[in-house]
């Protein structure tokens, strides 16, 4: 049977086995099954964001608890495009799950760069855009242009993002869109205000309110942030989401009945 | 699916400036001097980070175990991975060990003391501020007890120098012992927030030392002296 024109499956299509994954900054740069006995119900593993140039981690790294969860401010350290391949191709090559670079994202022309670099290595499903705090449309719609090639990309925002980049989003329709937990602030002990990415259950029902609105343009999206449960997984996939992104329970001793289906 | 491991906590008591408690586990799973055990407690529901407990002295043939969060109650079943991380490990030639806790409670460090002293090791204690009543009281009457002003005069004195302290403190570290740091054998156990527990290099753990960034979750929490002593 041929597929109708419209519904030919493009190149830059994303096809995950499995509706979970792992959201970038969670379990490192490459899959250690060792470490990580749950892989098998990931559909992908994202790896830490990586950056063009090596980060040193924020002088000021901490995670503060909040109830309902913690922030972690840690300056998302990492070795740098050319290095982490040069760390990891062999791991992600040989991974027993596909793997997903998260790019951080700085300028049209160094995230080409860093796309081409990826291009051509084994097990790498797709790349993963990281966008700045204060991403206007214009730019998402330069670093898409950018991100084009041979593999598919996944454009990563935070809630807050969400409302001023979503128009543009659909009609850029990229592979997927991943929505990320917000990020936050709190006071430290000496009263300096700490801003960073949020998590913990508290996050997950201001997820479930946006993510049903993002469901209804038709794009595909991975919803992440404050799912700790199985009943809240499949009220995400019920909704709509093509996947759903763990983010904290992966730390957790014991994730519970979260992977019995 | 691996099944976590349990054990419960029989008693929870202030210890110090911390809160501890007594956690009955087999004894193949109790952490050595200066490793953790990454717990998580279901009876918390505001428990959204695992906690990493550490050995501290206390009961004889019971494991106590301390910094426990301020929700958690006698009877709380916690569940545990097995002991992570490097913990201290003395030299089985050292005969005299120095125990420096640096504006911190000195209930871990002491639990070096039994195996410095099946090596016949004498034993000194230099706290800042000076240990509370409840840990004065733990502490074996052979061990002396001093303020860090006479350690930095008798720096000379330690085969192996035990220090407990935050992270953020390792720059003051230094400087308090400066160009004698370089000379100093021993170890030391940094104190901080470990949420991803080796799974993440989240990075908020990383420290600086002299053969690049390292995590205190996977590749601590206890680093040689000479490693993390003055490293710009």
């Amino acid at each position: 049977m041929w597929l109708e024109d419209a519904e030919r499956l493009r190149k830059q299509d994303l096809m995950l086995r499995l509706p979970m994954v792992n959201t970038a900054g969670t379990l490192g740069f490459a899959p250690n099954p060792r470490k990580m006995p749950f892989l098998d119900n990931l559909g992908a593993f994202i790896t830490n964001p990586i950056s063009r140039r090596r980060r040193a981690p924020a002088g000021n790294r901490c995670s503060l608890p909040f109830e309902g969860g913690f922030l972690l401010h840690t300056g998302l350290q990492n070795p740098g495009i050319s290095r982490a391949i040069t760390l990891h191709k062999a791991r992600w090559a040989g991974a027993p799950l596909p793997v997903i670079v998260h790019l951080l994202v700085e300028t049209p022309d160094t995230l080409a760069e860093m796309v081409r670099k990826l291009e051509g290595l084994e097990n790498i499903l797709a790349i993963e855009l990281g966008l700045p705090p204060l991403c206007d449309p214009d730019t998402l719609s330069a670093f898409v242009e950018a991100a084009y090639g041979e593999l598919p990309a996944i454009v990563c925002l935070g809630l807050e993002q969400t409302p001023a980049l979503l128009d543009t989003l659909e009609r850029l329709a990229p592979s997927a869109v991943h929505i990320t937990p917000p990020r936050g602030a709190l006071p430290e002990d000496d009263d300096r205000i700490i801003s960073g990415r949020l998590f913990g259950p508290a996050i997950y029902p201001i997820m479930l309110h946006t993510i049903s609105a993002v469901v209804k343009t038709g794009l595909p999206v991975i919803s992440s942030g404050g799912v700790m449960t199985r009943q809240e997984v499949d009220a995400l996939l019920h909704l709509g989401v093509m996947a759903v992104g763990l983010g904290s329970v992966l730390w957790h001793v014991d994730q519970g009945c979260l992977f019995v289906k | 699916m691996t099944v976590p491991l349990t054990g419960k906590l029989t008693e929870v008591f202030q210890f110090g400036s911390e809160k501890a408690g007594v956690l009955d586990i087999s004894g193949k799973h109790w952490p050595a001097p200066g490793q953790y055990l990454a717990c998580q407690n279901p009876a918390d529901p505001s428990g959204a980070l695992i906690t990493p407990l550490f050995k501290v002295i206390g009961i004889h043939d019971r494991l106590c175990v301390s910094p426990l969060p301020a929700r958690w109650q006698p009877g709380d079943v916690l569940v545990f991975q097995p002991p992570q991380g490097q913990g201290f490990t003395l030299p089985a030639h050292v005969r005299r060990m120095a125990l420096f806790a640096f504006e911190v409670s000195p209930a871990r460090l002491l639990t070096l003391i039994e195996i410095a002293s099946t090596q016949n090791a004498d034993i000194a204690l230099f706290c800042e501020p000076a240990p509370s009543k409840d840990i004065l009281l733990s502490i074996p009457s052979m061990i002396e007890i001093a303020d860090s002003a006479s350690l930095l005069g008798n720096l000379d004195w330690p085969e192996y120098l035990a220090i407990d302290l935050a992270w953020q403190d390792l720059d003051r570290l230094s400087a308090l012992f400066g160009d004698q740091g370089s000379r100093l054998e021993g170890q030391v156990l940094l104190r901080t927030a470990m949420p991803c527990r080796g799974m993440g290099e989240c990075g908020v753990c990383s420290v600086k030392t002299r053969r690049g960034w390292r995590f205190v979750c996977s590749h601590g929490p206890v680093f040689d002296l000479s490693e993390v002593l003055n490293v710009a």
